[in-house]
Parts: C-alpha cells; structure tokens; sequence
C-alpha cells in the first residue's frame, strides 16, 4: 500500500505534461464562467421582477444559495459527467498500450497498489476541478451574503460526485485497451444512473414499491440534492462511499483477471 | 537460483508450454532457444509473474511464484519483448520511479539508477525524453529499468532485437558482466530468450531449447558442440522433429 502515492504521482505528472489536462481545465473554468454569468443574470432578472410586483415575501424567500448557487453546482456536475471520462480513460488503456502493464504486474506492486494509486490522481484532478467551481461562489460573498454551510456542502457534494464518475471511469478504463471505448463505457454508466430515477418515476417498479426505492437510492442525483440543501447527511455520504469502493473493487478484480486469462 | 516445476500453461484447448522443467544456478547465464511461437515468451511470463502457470510452479531465489509472489516478484528484473516505457517521461525520471516501484531503498536508489545509466550507455540522452530516443536507445533503457537495483535474477526476453550490429556487441557484452561481475558488484543469474544462435553461443555457456512447448535440448554448449556438429544442426533437428510431429499445433510465443 505504501506505493499508492509513487504510482499516482507519476500519473499525475503524465497527465500534465499532455495537452489534455490543460484542455480540461481551460474549457471547465470557460464553461464555469458562462453558467455563473447565466445564474447571476437570472437571479438578479427575478430580483428585479418581484421588485416590480412588490412581492415582499417572496422576495425575503429569495436566497442566494438556493436559487443561484445550487443551481450552478447543478450544471456544473453536469459538465463533470462529460469531462471526467475524458481524464480517466487513459488511465489503464495507456498502460497496457505502452506495455507497461508488463512492468507494473511483474514488480513488487499489489494490484491495490495500482488501482488506488491511479484512482487517487484522478481524484486529486477531481479535486482541482471542485476548486474551479468553488471560485465562482466565492465571489458572491464580496457582493452579498450567501450561506456558508450550504456552499461548502454543495461544494462537498460537486466532490464527491467528481469522485464517484472517477471510480467509474477507473472501472472501463480497466476492461478495454481503446481509450475511445474507455470513454463510451464510462459514459453510457454514468448516463444509466443518471436515468435511473427517471425509470424508477415511469413506474417500470410500479407494482413493487421497493425496486423504486432501491432504483431511487442508487442515482447520484438525489445524494447530490441533499448536500446542495445543506444537509450532510451519514446515508448519503455512505451512498457515494459504497459506490466508489464497489467499483473500485471491480477495478481490482478485473486487472487482476489479466493475469489469470 | 531458478526452479521451474513442471510449469505448463493452456489457454483452452491450445497448449502454449506443456510441462516444462529445469533449474539454474548462480550465476549461469542460460541461452532460451527456440522458434517463433515456441513458448519462450510465455514461459518467461510465467517466471516473472506476470501470466500463471496453468500447472506447475516455479521458485526463484528461494521464493515460490505463488505463495511470496511479491518477494519472488522483488528478485527479478524483467525485460519483456517490448520494453516497457512510458513515452512521456525522461529516461531518468522513468528509472527513478522503476527504483521505486521495485523497492530499491531510498538511500540507494540515486546510485542504482545513476549505475544502470552507466552500465547501459545512456549518460548522453538521460535527460531526454524517452518517445525522442531511437529504437536501440529505448531498448537500453528497457534493459537499465531491468538491471536495476542488482536484482539476483535477470529475465531478458529479446534483449538485442532491433539494435545494430555495433550495439549488440556492447549489450552482449554487458550481460557477460553481469554474471562475471566487477568489484562489489552481486553477480547475477540470467535467463536470455532469443533465436539468434550466434547470440547463444557469444555469451552463454548452457542452452535451453523450447519447441512446441516442449523442453528439447538442457545441455552446456560445449557439450551439445562437443560431437563436431554446430548449433544450428542441433537447433534444425530438434524444431523439425517437432513441427513433423504435430503440425497443427500453434503455440503462442
């Protein structure tokens, strides 16, 4: 375990000598930018409008943290979803493209060593996207006053989903040789849990409320909502802890399936 | 230094290597001869680590490939068939994380990867990039990454394919070295894969031939030479034999 850090330093710095982290990063502050300026000029539009009507209550129930910063934290997971497969798709296919998958597997390593070590640089890239996001809110609190809690645990919840898309992108990264195809299964997941509440709503579980339930649990959307309201709570927490290891573990057992074909 | 234990290995129906056993000492250095396809890689795959035997078991260095895969893992350094290089880094700066990743100590890992630069010719283009190095210069560093940290057992699949003539002599005489070392240097076992005879009997004294899997010739060069008869009549006779024998056969390499 103690060459989880060697390994995902050395993937780290691979990742930043290639022009795709730049990328990455340039394109997620622009399209930071551009939600931000969209939330604020919509927020400031039904300022402006409920000041017109002198709707004293609602406007006291409009709330910075509510009805801009959530939002924004919204859209922005959003973007993570098509970003993250493109940092994580290379991290097991550029391995056994190079053939170094032959070096890492015949060294002292364990096979924890590697998947960890490679899933904690991508996280550590999760992490500076997440610090990305959280500029934008900060320059509310020059201008106004946005509640602390809830933009830290809405930034929490922009993490933790960062992360969860990472485990996953770990996960196809593992099982194909293409990058190309890497990314596709990556995304054809997420979008599937993406939906899954929508299936759980159409009533395909109409019959067996438990399903819905179950369906209803495992999308990423409604953890997410929970922290963005501010409540950090131990279930959803747990939610996006066991997803991560369960696809970690899969990670493990599939690179270690190499050695057994 | 080396046991293998009727090592086998079937992918289905097909049988890549099929019972093989042999044992080495300290300090040989064995030639693994062989046809394409014979079963030199995947043996060697075997020994490293990286594939397990379908039947058998190997120990090197007085650990079992399975029971202290990691310490077994720890005594051998590896050169597969395509060295295995990460384009983006330099040539140091990839040795550096091979000495860590292979449990080379701290205090000692400056000088091992300083003494594998060395020993392979690469103090000129240490800095570079390694997708800027030509063929036979990643090759050496394929072969440094493999030396490195004076692991008792060298596994060298093809180490001098793709080099000119004048960087064969110097590889060649690079593994002579190893096993006849210098001054406070551990001598070292070494096991060569290739199909160059000429190789085999520049720098080993013991021959190993693989044919369809199958273990044909164990013997030193002198003796199998001692009849008049070259290398290649005994190489030709026992592959031939082979192929006639089952054609149908496709072992993978």
């Amino acid at each position: 375990m103690r060459h989880i850090p060697t390994v995902a330093g050395r993937e780290l710095r691979s990742l930043f000598v290639s022009p795709v982290a730049y990328g990455v990063l340039s394109l997620f502050s622009i399209l930071g930018g551009v939600f931000f300026i969209l939330y604020v000029a919509e927020f400031s539009e039904w300022v402006f409008r409920l000041q017109q009507m002198q709707a004293a209550q609602q406007l006291e129930d409009l709330n910075l943290s509510d009805h801009l910063v959530n939002g924004f934290y919204g859209s922005m997971s959003m973007v993570l979803l098509f970003l993250i497969p493109g940092v994580t798709m290379g991290l097991f296919t550029s391995e056994k493209a190079n053939g170094t998958d032959e070096l890492l597997l015949t060294s002292p390593l364990t096979i924890w060593d590697i998947v960890l070590g490679k899933f904690l640089a991508a996280s550590a890239f999760v992490a500076l996207l997440t610090a990305i996001v959280g500029m934008f809110p900060a320059i509310l609190f020059l201008y106004g006053d946005p509640e602390l809690g809830k933009t830290l645990s809405g930034l929490l919840g922009v993490l933790l989903v960062g992360w969860t898309y990472a485990a996953i992108g770990c996960f196809a990264s593992s099982l194909t040789r293409s990058q190309v195809l890497a990314f596709l299964i990556t995304f054809v997941i997420l979008l599937c849990i993406l939906l899954v509440p929508a299936m759980a709503d159409l009533g395909i579980a109409g019959g067996a409320p438990g399903i819905a339930e179950l369906l209803r649990w495992l999308s990423t959307g409604a953890h997410f909502d929970e922290l963005s309201k501010g409540l950090v709570d131990t279930s959803d927490l747990a939610y996006f802890a066991v997803i991560i290891g369960v696809f970690l573990c899969m990670t493990k057992a599939v690179v270690e399936s190499v050695r057994w074909r | 230094m080396i046991e293998a234990r009727g090592l086998s290995k079937r992918y289905g129906d097909v049988v890549a290597v099929d019972d093989v056993s042999f044992s080495i000492g300290k300090g040989e250095v064995v030639g693994f001869l062989g046809p394409n396809g014979a079963g030199k890689t995947t043996t060697m795959r075997m020994l490293t680590g990286f594939l397990p035997p379908t039947e058998g078991t190997a120990v090197i260095a007085g650990h079992d490939i399975f029971e202290q895969a990691i310490d077994a893992r720890r005594s051998v350094g590896y050169l597969p068939e395509t060295p295995p290089l990460y384009p983006e880094m330099t040539c140091r700066s990839y040795l550096t994380y091979v000495a860590k990743i292979k449990d080379v100590p701290r205090a000692r890992r400056h000088g091992a990867v300083d003494q594998a630069i060395e020993r392979c010719g690469l103090e000129d283009v240490h800095r570079r990039v390694i997708s800027t190095l030509s063929k036979g210069f990643r090759q050496r560093v394929g072969i440094a990454q493999a030396i490195l940290g004076d692991p008792p057992v060298l596994i060298l699949d093809e180490p001098t394919v793709g080099l000119d003539p004048l960087q064969i002599r110097e590889i060649r005489s690079l593994i002579a070295g190893l096993a006849a070392p210098g001054k406070g240097e551990s001598q070292q076992t070494v096991v060569l894969s290739t199909h160059i005879l000429a190789e085999v009997e520049a720098i080993c004294r013991r021959v190993i031939l693989i044919s369809d899997g199958r273990k044909q010739v164990d013997a030193p060069i002198t003796e199998l030479t001692s009849g008049g008869r070259s290398l290649e009549e005994i190489f030709t006779q026992a592959t031939l034999r082979d192929a006639s024998a089952d054609l149908d056969l496709e072992g993978d390499g």
